[in-house]
């Protein structure tokens, strides 16, 4: 029978569509079945790899690339599994992008080698994820996530509707609960601001940040001048600062990220006369691109990063130099967390295939390892998580940029 | 297909095979699920559905009517918002999912008469902006009133449809079948009013205003009807989408998604519903498959070029091209490729008016 | 009052780069009824260009003494030049062929060089706001409370001269009455034995080079620039090219700077996160209630 051309091109999209959907399922061959006693087993790694946030997320990805890495020379599951990374990029035109994230995610799950995953970065990706892998039963480890509503409270009640009694999702940082109300203490008792104003980005972990701050620093007795949100792709903030300079600060509070616009309102701070301002923010503005992006106004700031110092612990050198022999550059602000997550995961699937006989475990057995990980020695201290995911010793390390360069100021332990 | 021709005897012979080709479709469809071995692929067919139905509603307003919309995610940024407002946890409503249909994609006909209102009398390249303007004020506004639409973090936990009394859950195959069933329905319904006397209002309004204002259609009114049927068909979409990811927020509605359904239009063929159907497909699978797995390939073979953020680009680059070279899209609707060669020098026109007539002849 | 004083001059100096932009657009919509999408998208050039001229030059902060003019000469020279080709052979590839096509094409097809211009610069220079040298030392000046910088004043002076300049050249010279001619009857213009197509290249290279300057007076102000910088921004200045009333340039100035002042009023009285809505509103409502703009003349419709 003939076929008009629409129908010729339409059967011609539905067979591409059909040879797409065959390739596609290609990425499962090549795995192991549950029950197989040899194959190949997959951490699946879920960061933004590229874009703004891609000098935060490729050392990260490298911390936890170290330890498959490691893993695999030390012998991993006496040689009878193979272990690897199954790296995908959730960074969308320059910026992490939760859709790209939830996508990944599926991947990762329809893959049935991959028995655990580490990521993602940014609060707001994992908001989209943990619905995914609460499902699919997949365990996931943050090295960096740190709003609340990710493990407590209602909003993560919310997000794990399909096993409500099952948690896939740990953390080895700090929420930023703690990172805010121990950053309003910073601020008030610490270093005796008195009247700030919060500006945040409007995203989950910046407004979750800043909200947090407020909320403290007024519980302590601080003053707030005023709260506002800035919009996304924002260059011009001198109208913004013009207005807080008006209200005359101690300091200026910071929740967001460099890539949403913390380099330049510190920058355009100095061009509004406020460069002696304290500049004070979460772990978003710890990184290298900060003192790039702020220039010569950087100085000033301060910044706390949701884990210790691994510079400063006797465990963690042995991390750094096999870090820096690996790859060639010096550890970033989470390489030792991600280092961590994977160990942790690795350290569960080496205990589930021997509870299973040295035969492929699921999930399922993998997620029970993790949850009661209790004492797990690693270059940023001794880990545990408890019921919620979250990490059963909280650290905050205090950061000021003097001179152009950062120094640590503090590591503060916070109560569990 | 022996059993078809008498159902279909006494049509004539174009419409006979266009109707076959048109079922042989989707049956096809309906078994695609099948073909992919594992879910990730019908959760892509899902998806790329809800895209398909963006592009059929947007359709109508760029390629029935001709009226350029540059903010039509802000319609999609409505119907999502309907949904996640009226059945989540979020105000503690919870209408049932097919009733949502009709009224998510009420609401945005509605906000889409309220913006056409006053615009439609504009220019075309002034309605243009006006209504990218829309396009960054809607998003904007459901970020900023956070206590209403939660701000960044969008609403989330949105309930999953129910079909008489089965739960549609995390599976995305009911997600597809139900994509699929609106989206027979959409083009079903675009394709009628193509044809109808509405449809060819729209076709005279699109090739000379002026003229067609002189011989008695009334274009405020008919523009009108183009924007709402459009949004309702993007209130629809964002109704679906937003049930099968139970989450919503602004960061799915920016202007990239207007671009990305202009440019599934423009690479399939304006005006013509098949070819927007193929055209939506295509990008979708560009952006899930074909760039991150030509990227494998190229890491594979040592060259460390990265495909999957280029595909903006690659969203512009068809954009330019497909205007410069091949307007009418890949399946072009006969009409619409005289009309756009139109002003390219006799020839060209002279060679689609040429297919116009051999094609009828056949 | 006195932050009031202090937007204001906030407000004149955002506006005088959205001026600039402006009157690009403005020139453009005039002689071709076209939106140039991809107009704000030159304007971030402008900016890497003259990025790409510093660091040839050797600047990374500031110049002092006689070199400072020689660096400022050869930098917004060089980046109104290379701005204005880009505009000619965006004209050229992707608007001339669509000149007689619907409006809906070259429309469409503008969108795309947008798009396919931001890209090339995030592949260029990277996802992150790049930082550009401070260039100009910048004192400021007390008046009362309200303090000036020296940049400041330059934006806003920059734009007003580069506006007289353009006004003189457009009504002054013989190839200003061509591009009048052929904004008010490209075919007529034609008959009179005017070229068309470089009246219309003149006219974008023109615009474009406008463009440049705003790039390069933004980076200096600023301190940084950024792939995605044009898209908002220009946004805003069509905005204020619609205010100010279209194909007009006086109106294009007036515009811009109106809209600057609005975005800081917006943000001083109201807060950061609304002011792009009021912007954008202001655009919606002047569309529908005055699409001739503040300056411009109702335009019949012409048959």
């Amino acid at each position: 029978m003939r076929l008009s051309s629409f129908s010729r091109v339409v059967l011609a999209a539905v067979l591409a569509a059909a040879v797409a959907g065959c390739s596609s399922s290609g990425t499962s061959s090549g795995a192991a079945s549950s029950g197989a006693s040899s194959g190949t087993i997959k951490i699946g790694i879920d960061l933004p790899l590229s874009g703004a946030d891609a000098s935060i997320g490729i050392p990260t990805q490298n911390g936890a690339l170290l330890a498959i890495e490691q893993a695999n020379k030390s012998g991993f599951a006496g040689g009878a599994f193979k272990l690897e990374a199954s790296v995908l990029d959730d960074a969308v035109q320059g910026k992490h992008d939760p859709a790209a994230g939830a996508q990944n995610v599926q991947t990762f799950i329809s893959d049935p080698a991959v028995l655990a995953m580490v990521g993602p970065f940014n609060s707001n990706v994992a908001k989209s994820e943990i619905p995914l892998t609460n499902d699919a039963g997949l365990a996931q480890i943050s090295p960096s996530n740190t709003n609340d509503g990710l493990t407590i409270g209602d909003a993560a009640k919310k997000l794990r509707t399909a096993h409500p009694d099952v948690n896939t999702y740990f953390r080895v940082c700090t929420r930023d609960s703690k990172q805010g109300s121990a950053l309003a203490q910073i601020a008030y008792q610490r270093l005796g601001f008195k009247k700030v104003f919060v500006i945040d980005d409007n995203e989950t972990y910046g407004k979750g940040l800043a909200d947090v701050f407020d909320a403290s620093f007024r519980g302590l007795g601080g003053t707030v001048l005023g709260h506002e949100h800035i919009t996304s792709n924002q260059v011009d903030f001198k109208s913004l600062l013009t207005k807080v300079k008006s209200l005359n600060p101690d300091a200026v509070f910071f929740g967001g990220n460099t890539s949403t616009g913390g380099g330049l309102i510190r920058r355009q701070m100095g061009d509004v006369g406020m460069a002696q301002t304290p500049f004070l923010g979460g772990d978003g503005i710890s990184d290298a691109e900060f003192e790039k992006q702020a220039g010569d106004a950087a100085n000033g700031a301060y910044m706390t990063v949701a884990s210790p110092d691994v510079t400063k612990i006797p465990a963690a050198k042995s991390f750094i130099s096999a870090y820096q022999a690996r790859f060639k550059s010096s550890v970033g602000p989470y390489s030792a967390n991600a280092y961590t997550a994977a160990k942790i995961e690795i350290a569960a699937i080496e205990k589930a295939l021997k509870d299973n006989g040295g035969k492929m475990p699921t999930r399922a057995d993998v997620l029970k390892n993790i949850a009661s990980t209790a004492n797990f020695d690693s270059p940023i201290g001794k880990i545990g998580f408890d019921a919620n995911g979250d990490t059963t010793s909280p650290v905050l390390t205090l950061l000021h940029v003097v001179n152009g360069k950062t120094q640590v100021v503090d590591v503060i332990q916070l109560k569990s | 297909m022996r059993f078809i021709a008498p159902l279909t005897a006494r049509l004539p012979p174009a419409l006979r095979t266009q109707r076959a080709g048109t079922a042989l479709a989707f049956s096809a469809a309906l078994m695609l699920p099948f073909i992919g071995r594992n879910g990730a692929f019908t959760n892509f067919l899902a998806d790329a559905g809800a895209f398909v139905l963006l592009a059929l509603g947007l359709n109508i307003v760029v390629g029935f009517a001709g009226l350029l919309d540059l903010g039509y995610a802000a319609f999609f940024a409505i119907g999502s918002y309907s949904y996640a407002m009226l059945a989540s946890p979020q105000f503690g409503i919870h209408l049932p999912f097919w009733v949502l249909l009709f009224v998510a994609s009420a609401i945005a006909a509605l906000f889409g008469i309220l913006l056409g209102a006053p615009t439609l009398r504009l220019r075309g390249d002034y309605l243009a902006i006006v209504t990218l303007g829309f396009g960054e004020i809607v998003p904007q506004t459901f970020l900023n009133l956070s206590q209403w639409t939660g701000g960044p973090n969008g609403i989330g936990s949105l309930d999953q449809p129910v079909f008489f009394g089965y739960r549609f859950g995390f599976n995305p195959l009911p997600y597809y079948l139900m994509v699929l069933g609106l989206i027979a329905l959409a083009a079903w319904l675009a394709n009628n009013l193509r044809t109808s006397r509405l449809g060819r209002a729209w076709m005279a309004i699109r090739e000379d205003e002026l003229a067609a204002a002189h011989m008695g259609i009334n274009t405020t009114s008919t523009k009108l009807a183009a924007f709402a049927m459009g949004a309702s068909f993007s209130g629809l979409a964002g109704c679906a989408l937003a049930s099968k990811l139970q989450l919503v927020s602004p960061d799915q509605f920016m202007f990239n998604v207007s671009v990305f359904v202009l440019a599934m239009l423009v690479l399939g063929g304006m005006g013509n519903i098949p070819g927007v159907i193929v055209g939506s497909l295509i990008l979708s699978a560009l952006e899930r498959f074909i760039l991150p797995q030509t990227t494998n390939f190229m890491h594979g073979i040592g060259l460390n070029i990265d495909l999957t953020n280029s595909r903006f680009l690659i969203y512009g680059l068809i954009l330019v091209m497909m205007m410069l070279f091949r307007p009418e899209g890949l399946i072009p609707s006969r009409q619409r490729k005289a009309e756009l060669h139109a002003g390219q020098g006799d020839r060209r026109a002279a060679a689609a008016e040429g297919e116009l007539l051999t094609e009828t002849i056949r | 009052m006195d932050v009031f004083f202090q937007q204001l001059i906030n407000g004149l100096s955002l506006g005088g780069i959205y001026a600039l932009i402006a009157l690009g657009y403005t020139m453009v919509y005039g002689i071709i009824e076209l939106i140039n999408f991809a107009h704000g998208d030159v304007y971030t050039l402008g900016t890497f260009f003259s990025l790409g001229i510093l660091t040839l030059l050797g600047v990374d902060s500031v110049v002092h003494g006689p070199a400072l003019v020689g660096v400022l000469a050869i930098t917004i020279l060089g980046a109104m030049i290379l701005c204005g080709l880009t505009g000619v052979i965006i004209e050229r590839l992707a608007y001339r062929r669509l000149r007689n096509a619907p409006k809906l094409a070259p429309l469409i097809t503008a969108i795309g060089m947008s798009f396919i211009l931001e890209n090339l610069m995030l592949y260029w220079r990277g996802p992150s706001p790049v930082p550009f040298p401070q260039v100009i030392p910048n004192p400021q000046f007390a008046l009362g409370a309200v303090t000036v910088q020296a940049k400041q004043i330059i934006v806003v002076l920059l734009a007003v001269v580069l506006m007289i300049v353009l006004q003189t050249f457009v009504y002054n010279t013989r190839l200003g009455k061509a591009m009048r001619a052929t904004a008010q009857d490209k075919d007529a213009a034609q008959l009179m034995g005017i070229d068309i197509n470089t009246t219309i290249a003149l006219t974008f290279l023109i615009g474009s080079a406008l463009a440049g300057a705003a790039g390069f007076v933004s980076g200096m102000y600023y301190g940084s620039t950024w792939f995605f910088n044009g898209f908002a921004a220009g946004l805003k200045a069509f905005t204020a090219a619609v205010l100010g009333g279209i194909g007009n340039l006086a109106g294009a100035m007036l515009g811009g700077f109106l809209i600057g002042l609005i975005e800081a009023m917006t943000t001083q009285f109201i807060s950061d996160q609304w002011s792009n809505v009021v912007v954008f509103s202001v655009l919606v409502l002047v569309l529908i209630f005055r699409p001739s703009g503040l300056l411009g003349e109702s335009l019949p419709n012409k048959v």
